[in-house]
């Protein structure tokens, strides 16, 4: 039974924003992610998987000062909650039990001359 | 410059805006555009546009679609309320913008609810057969014909159900019965067809009395209606009954005349067709089976044409498509047959056989010789279009008179704005309204049309469309769905010009709002008087033309003479009886009354050259008929009297004698000619002066004509009256007509009568047009008295200032029309060239036209001035006239 649903551009998301700590908002996430993943992020993609993580209660959002760069609009920052980061646990031990599952040999794979 | 350079592509910011769920609105929005700007430095403009771009497309999604309804909708119900009391309000308050956009608009939708109904008669043409949506009726086209025939080859029916199995049934319609039934000395007059014994399987028709699958199998039996059933039986059982019938060619389409009697011997009723009114294209009083053609063959009454594939001008054929097969499949079988009869069809080129389908015969396309007349589609289509003017132009009105009235609105949106209402229920709000009032116009529209329909089921041409113009439920609700929707038309662009007033500014009711664009206003009312403009000068230019032709030189007089249909009477008796009645000046006899629509032909060369065959036109009279039209012989003499020989003499036309190669009428005298129908040569005894034995409107010029006297083919007298007691002399001629035909009633028409209502269908296009203009420039003037009324109101104050400084009357009045007569004076402008310019595209087609110089669109600016000067003058004239005291006392 799944406990918590975490998709996996979602927990790239969630990682991203822990990374970031106070300082993750919609361009810097989608930048670092860019920076450290070498993938591309569409303004799109990133902020419904925001405004999904939100609606989980993983994470949550403040507003933040509005800038000129910006045209006068707000910045939205996140940070991760305690259930947010519960989830993110609940899915990296998930990750390690299954890992430590796989019998040695099945990954010791030789590549073919 | 550089600013805008700054900002990312503006259409596509407004779209996101539009879209994006509010809560994220900014701060998504802040991300593309710090974004952008970034991109700019590094990429460029035109990269990071589309790099914007992409990401608002991607953007487009579910999740940061902002929810469809508002989330406030729970007392839609209090809130249409409202709106629906301040339209009630609001129309109550300013009644005359009320009544005018009322008004205007009920009189457009009438004219497009009499168009609706129309369709609607039309739609519910031959709904009654079973088998409706699988019959189709075969047409026939040539190359280079008009329009394709709705007539076919005689022995196509039989081919078609023999070969193909696409067709179920077959069955022919054949022309050419008409004439007069005969029982126990009661006689009626019967037009109708020779009808085969599948015509009962085939259409829907029911029989009252009769067995319908034997009616018409047996030669020399005959079905007919309820109506000529009683008329010849009474209350007797008609079946079994024997009549005698006399034809007497009389056309099945019009009522015209036909030509010699022939009898028919006798024939036996079985069947009674029920009393019910069917609405069909097809309209017949008596069916005959055709199984009696061969009889009448065989007695030579009737032409044989059971192996003629080319003569296609006298049968119908309907077919009853195959439960399994398609309307392609018909196709196919038409084509193929077509092909393989294409020896029989020799030097017919281009021959083509196609199906119609039955329920689309009306309202259909164009098609030649229909049973019945009906206007084709393009007909609705153009006084669709016609509509759709007057419809637009009357929604124009609403438009502008409400966005003129924005200013007096401003205070009520804004309040509405401050206490929360969001764009859309404003938007919702003067849609409610315009619907209201579209609402009260269907009711107004719907009075009006009980006026209308009297109006245009009485015009002269409805006696061969008969139009009744009743409506039903379906077409009430289509009124209503219309009202609806003209509502929405009118009110879509107020309501989302006034409800984009800012709150603010309009309650400060800055005078910014009030010196607000004219621009599109003048521009909407400009072009109303374009169209008012052309529709009048079309429908003077229409008039002058019917007046030209009714005053038309024909070159003969027709003044005082009465044609006399002979009913199948012998001329000589009717003609000996008639010259006895004193005040009649002679009496002369011919086949058909020159002018009025009936033409004949043939081909004519010099005889014994191996000259083209000219085209002549042809008449037959007797020697009489010159004399009593007054057309003067110009060389040798006059058509002998009727004996064994007369029929070798012919007269000529001047214009023969230029077309034959001569330039002297009398070297055509004695020539001998030689007519390309085969048969005798003909000798020319005299040549006439020129005359108009066309209509008019037939063609230019005068052809070539030839006369000769043939007393079988005569079927009207004419009698010349001399000046005096008109009606007297003619109940004589009535009393005479009785002593020789008891039987028929008289029937008589005085020839300039005919002459003038050839041109009746001219006078019902003049009236529609007259009325449809006469419709369009009283929306535009009402639009006008909305604004210069507005206009008057809103300077009332500045007027009464003004005065006190000692303006005088008139030229306050001036100061105020000074921008409507502008209107005016640009409408004419373009109105004027314009609607020389059209007219004139369709009137160079037309032979024998009027002159069409600038009085009469100088006519038609005339009228439009006068009007428009009405309007504008009563309404500053009496803004001017004001007490100022009165006006600047009082705190407005």
């Amino acid at each position: 039974m799944k406990k918590y649903q975490l998709g996996e551009f979602e927990e790239v998301v969630m990682l991203t924003v822990g990374i970031l700590y106070n300082e993750a908002y919609g361009i810097s996430i989608k930048k670092e992610i860019e920076k450290r993943l070498s993938r591309k992020v569409s303004v799109g993609a990133l902020q419904s998987a925001l405004k999904r993580l939100e609606e989980k209660g993983y994470l949550k959002s403040r507003e933040g000062e509005s800038t000129q760069e910006r045209a006068g609009r707000p910045k939205r920052y996140f940070t991760i909650t305690a259930y947010g980061k519960k989830a993110m646990e609940y899915t990296r031990s998930t990750r390690n039990t299954l890992w430590d599952a796989i019998p040695r040999i099945a990954l010791e794979l030789k590549t073919v001359g | 410059m550089k600013r805008t350079d700054q900002s990312p592509p503006r259409s596509f910011l407004r779209f996101f805006r539009w879209f994006c769920h509010p809560e994220l609105r900014n701060y998504i929005e802040g991300d593309l555009v710090e974004l952008y700007r970034e991109r700019l430095m590094t990429s460029g403009k035109r990269k990071a546009d589309w790099q914007f771009v992409f990401d608002v497309v991607l953007l487009f999604r579910p999740s940061i679609i902002r929810p469809m309804q508002p989330s406030h909708s729970f007392n839609q119900f209090t809130m249409f309320r409202n709106y629906f009391k301040v339209g009630v309000r609001n129309i109550l308050k300013y009644k005359v913008f009320s009544f005018i956009n009322v008004f205007g608009l009920a009189v457009a939708m009438s004219l497009c609810m009499l168009i609706v109904l129309m369709l609607a008669e039309q739609k519910s043409y031959d709904q009654f057969h079973e088998k409706k949506e699988r019959i189709y009726r075969i047409l026939s086209d040539r190359e280079h014909s008009k329009a394709p025939s709705a007539t076919t080859p005689f022995p196509l029916p039989m081919a078609l159900i023999t070969n193909y199995p696409a067709v179920e049934e077959v069955t022919q319609l054949t022309r050419g019965v008409g004439g007069d039934a005969t029982y126990n000395q009661r006689v009626v007059q019967m037009r109708g067809y020779f009808a085969d014994a599948s015509f009962f399987r085939v259409f829907g028709y029911a029989l009252a009395k009769g067995n319908k699958n034997v009616a018409l199998s047996a030669p020399n039996s005959m079905v007919i209606t309820a109506a000529y059933a009683r008329q010849l039986f009474g209350d007797d059982d008609p079946v079994g009954k024997t009549v005698d019938f006399t034809n007497r060619g009389l056309p099945n389409v019009g009522d015209g005349e036909g030509g010699e009697a022939t009898p028919w011997g006798s024939f036996t009723v079985t069947g009674v067709i029920a009393d019910v009114p069917y609405k069909s294209h097809l309209k017949f009083d008596v069916l005959v089976s055709s199984s009696s053609m061969k009889v009448l063959y065989d007695s030579k009454k009737l032409a044989d044409l059971r192996d003629d594939w080319k003569f296609n001008y006298s049968s119908y054929t309907y077919v009853v498509l195959a439960a399994n097969k398609s309307a392609e499949d018909l196709e196919a079988a038409l084509t193929d047959l077509t092909w393989r009869k294409k020896e029989n069809l020799d030097g017919l080129k281009g021959f083509k056989l196609s199906a119609q389908k039955l329920t689309g015969i009306t309202p259909g396309i164009l098609v030649s010789n229909e049973p019945t007349q009906r206007l084709p589609m393009m007909v609705y289509y153009f006084l669709w279009f016609l509509a759709a003017v007057v419809m637009i132009s009357a929604c124009l009105n609403y438009t502008n008179l409400s966005t003129a009235r924005a200013l007096s609105r401003a205070k009520e949106i804004g309040v509405r704005k401050v206490t929360g209402a969001y764009r859309s229920n404003l938007v919702y709000q003067f849609l409610s309204e315009s619907v209201l009032t579209a609402l009260l116009a269907l009711v107004l529209a719907t009075l009006l049309i009980v006026f209308m329909r009297p109006a245009v089921t009485g015009l002269w041409i409805n006696q061969y469309l008969n139009f009744d113009l009743q409506g039903n439920v379906p077409v009430y609700l289509v009124f209503v769905a219309f009202a609806l929707f003209v509502g929405m038309l009118a009110g879509i662009y107020p309501a989302l010009h006034l409800s984009k007033a800012q709150p603010v500014k309009a309650l400060k009711n800055s005078e910014g709002s009030r010196s607000g664009k004219m621009g599109l206003r003048k521009v909407l009312s400009v072009s109303q008087f374009v169209i008012s403009l052309f529709f009048i000068t079309t429908a003077i230019l229409i008039y002058n033309q019917f007046r030209h032709y009714l005053e038309f030189e024909y070159g003969f007089s027709a003044e005082n003479v009465v044609n006399i249909p002979l009913q199948g009477n012998d001329h000589h008796k009717v003609a000996n009886a008639f010259a006895m009645v004193p005040g009649v000046v002679d009496v002369s006899a011919s086949d058909i009354v020159p002018s009025t629509g009936t033409e004949n032909g043939m081909s004519i060369r010099i005889a014994g050259t191996e000259d083209e065959y000219k085209k002549f036109g042809v008449l037959q009279t007797d020697e009489h008929f010159t004399g009593n039209l007054g057309i003067s012989i110009v060389a040798g003499e006059n058509l002998p009297a009727e004996d064994t020989a007369a029929g070798d003499f012919i007269l000529v036309n001047e214009a023969a004698v230029k077309a034959l190669g001569y330039t002297n009428p009398n070297e055509m005298v004695g020539q001998v000619l030689d007519p390309g129908w085969g048969g005798s040569t003909l000798r020319v005894i005299g040549v006439i002066k020129d005359f108009r034995f066309t209509t008019p409107a037939n063609g230019d010029g005068i052809g070539p004509l030839a006369i000769r006297n043939n007393p079988s083919s005569f079927s009207f007298v004419n009698v010349k009256i001399a000046q005096g007691d008109l009606s007297g002399t003619v109940q004589q001629l009535e009393k005479a007509w009785k002593r020789v035909d008891p039987v028929h009633a008289f029937k008589y028409e005085f020839y300039d009568d005919q002459l003038a209502s050839v041109y009746r269908g001219f006078l019902d296009v003049v009236t529609i047009l007259g009325f449809i203009a006469f419709l369009a420039i009283v929306i535009a003037c009402l639009g006008l008295l909305g604004m210069t009324t507005y206009a008057a109101e809103t300077r009332k104050k500045e007027v009464g200032i003004r005065k006190v400084l000692g303006a005088g009357d008139l030229g306050i009045a001036l100061l105020l029309s000074r921008t409507f007569l502008k209107i005016l004076a640009i409408a004419i402008f373009i109105g004027a060239p314009l609607s020389y310019a059209v007219n004139n595209l369709w009137l160079q087609k037309l032979p024998n036209r009027v002159d069409f110089g600038f009085g009469t669109v100088f006519v038609s600016v005339l009228i439009l001035l006068a009007l428009g000067l009405l309007t504008i003058g009563s309404q500053t004239l009496r803004a001017s006239r004001s007490n100022p005291v009165k006006v600047l006392k009082s705190d407005g």
